[in-house]
């Protein structure tokens, strides 16, 4: 008895907590079951590990060039810095071992409730799978203190799971008219922007007569695709004016907790270009571990659930309108810049831009827009997708400022959604056991999001054109490349 | 003599953005399309930033991102539909060709 207790203890402090060892392991099953030669398996499994360690170091400096730009920003307009008593690299180092098993029991009960609901979509896009995960078990850390892992990790993964399944199949219709196929589903945190761009489209313009690729936009804007160069530019342009008007002490003290020889402009210049290498650093850590998880995830539920499609990440509707893209991407901007200057004007909060959140919604609902509305459509949908990421910013920082507040500026609008949405469902039970009300608050959710895909299954049988989900017709259309071929 | 992609590998990278969404779904239609064309290749999937640096034999992406690669490798490719397996083989044959990678 005794050695099974030292077993069990041995695995859940070395095994179960240690983030990177988890994602080793997991990959490692991927790879195996994939029956790659032993050499992919051995170098597979180690380029995931080495991705979490590459991630810890990226969000390190990330969150350094971060805390410089929001003390200078808030110095500058006379406010306080965004305060917490905790860090997304504290959360991720005491809590990644929980994320790591949200991301495989929420994929596998994903997969089970694709196949037993029959629901078409299943979700590939493997950095938001990961980033979700992150963000419910904050949300639920938040919400109910320090549980169990295993009570975490079973209650995050169904929450995970409820809206992987439900996402994919709400916006079906939309991103239908966008691609013209049903080859794939949309699979991306985007979708409250994409959806309410869609929908508001048709009531502002349409396709035929104001489609966004009749427009010719400056070259020079080009650059804007490259999220490094855009974040660094962005950020340090911000940095050097708030500069000229924060305080010369916090300033001071500021550059030379950096490097007490330096200027501080110069300072100022190398904090905005290691706030876009960190994230640049965090990025490629996520990559390295997604490349050899992402293709088992894609094996197993095409082996488990035939006639499945994808749900993909947003760039893949970018090529059916790329200047919808930009289009889209501007108008998040200016209203994210907009609202910078308001809330920091009114005392509220100081905002950071986040340019890869501002480009990829921002661009998505362009397209959503631009494909119902046309270029009016397109305007609107950024322009939704700037008011999501400025609000929500400014309230998810209070709101996981114990847990992990840094994730409010990395976040696209679902994050927000899902967040306020278990906060506030979670809300009414603070008084009781939390090891039980979890339980309740949860249930409510996954309930409420099951309602949900049997509304949505039935609306899509009573439209047959716009079927959701009927095995024998996926089957069917597998033939589907040729089509896609000649339709360009 | 090792002739490439018939007896050691070319390099194949895919770009998207920021090198772990669309490009990771690529690279998995890409290795299947080569795979089925019989050409050896390695493929692996990167951000804009970095596909500049990698010396690659052939980049994939889509056209708003091969736009600003031209001439970073001997073949670049842009891609519409990031699933359709049959359309990138009938678009990589003529230059694979050309560059005597595909007998």
């Amino acid at each position: 008895m005794d050695l099974l207790q030292d077993v069990l203890s041995f695995l859940a402090n070395n095994i179960f907590n240690e983030v990177a060892i988890l994602i080793g392991l997991i990959a490692l099953v991927g790879l195996l079951l994939q029956r790659k030669p032993s050499e992919e398996v051995v170098a597979g499994t180690l380029r995931a590990t080495i991705g979490i360690y590459i991630l810890f170091i990226g969000v390190e400096v990330f969150v350094g060039g971060l805390v410089a730009f929001q003390t200078i920003v808030a110095s500058a307009v006379g406010l306080e810095p965004p305060a917490a008593t905790a860090t997304l690299a504290d959360f991720l180092t005491n809590h990644g071992g929980t994320v790591a098993l949200v991301i495989t029991v929420a994929f596998l009960v994903h997969v089970l409730a694709v196949r037993l609901f029959n629901t078409r979509y299943v979700y590939l896009t493997g950095h938001l799978m990961f980033w979700i995960s992150v963000v419910v078990t904050a949300a639920l850390v938040q919400s109910f203190g320090d549980l169990s892992q295993w009570t975490l990790v079973l209650a995050g993964a169904l929450i995970v799971a409820a809206y992987w399944t439900v996402q994919p199949l709400y916006i079906a219709p939309l991103m239908r008219r966008v691609i013209g196929s049903d080859d794939w589903g949309y699979g991306h945190t985007s979708s409250a922007a994409a959806w309410i761009a869609g929908k508001a489209g048709p009531a502002v313009g349409s396709r035929e007569k104001h489609d966004t690729e009749n427009l010719k936009l400056p070259r020079q804007l080009s650059f804007f695709k490259d999220v490094n160069v855009s974040t660094a530019l962005v950020i340090g342009v911000i940095m050097l004016v708030a500069m000229a008007f924060a305080d010369a002490t916090v300033l001071s003290e500021q550059a030379a907790g950096y490097n007490a020889n330096m200027n501080p402009w110069i300072w100022g210049i190398v904090s905005a270009l290691r706030f876009a290498a960190g994230i640049a650093i965090l990025l490629f850590g996520v990559r390295m571990f997604l490349a050899e998880i992402v293709p088992a995830f894609k094996g197993i539920s095409e082996k488990l659930i035939p006639g499945s499609r994808p749900a993909l990440d947003c760039p893949t509707v970018f090529p059916f309108a790329p200047t919808a893209v930009m289009v889209g991407f501007l108008a998040s901007t200016v209203v994210f810049l907009i609202l910078m200057a308001v809330f920091a004007g009114i005392g509220w909060f100081v905002l950071v831009p986040p340019m890869i959140m501002l480009f990829f919604p921002g661009g998505a609902a362009g397209v959503f827009g631009n494909a119902l509305g046309g270029w009016r459509g397109a305007v609107i949908g950024g322009a939704v997708n700037g008011l999501f990421l400025a609000v929500g910013q400014a309230l998810m920082w209070g709101a996981l400022s114990d847990t992990a507040p840094e994730l409010a500026t990395l976040a696209d609008p679902d994050w927000y959604i899902i967040t306020f949405l278990i906060m506030g469902v979670s809300a009414p039970f603070g008084g009781g056991d939390p090891a039980a009300m979890i339980w309740v608050a949860t249930a409510i959710i996954v309930v409420a999001v099951a309602v949900w895909v049997f509304i949505l299954k039935r609306k899509g049988l009573e439209r047959p054109t716009e079927s959701v989900g009927e095995p024998g017709s996926a089957l069917e259309e597998v033939g589907g490349p040729e089509e896609v071929l000649h339709r360009r | 003599m090792n002739r490439k992609g018939i007896d050691e590998p070319i390099k194949v990278i895919t770009v998207c953005g920021v090198g772990m969404g669309s490009s990771l779904i690529l690279r998995m239609t890409a290795e299947k399309a080569l795979s089925e064309m019989g050409v050896k290749a390695r493929v692996e999937a990167t951000d804009l930033s970095s596909a500049k640096s990698m010396a690659a034999d052939v980049i994939l992406g889509q056209e708003m991102h091969t736009d600003q690669l031209d001439g970073a490798a001997p073949v670049v490719v842009g891609i519409t539909n990031f699933m359709d397996t049959e359309g990138l083989k009938q678009k990589l044959e003529g230059p694979l060709r050309e560059q005597g990678w595909l007998e």
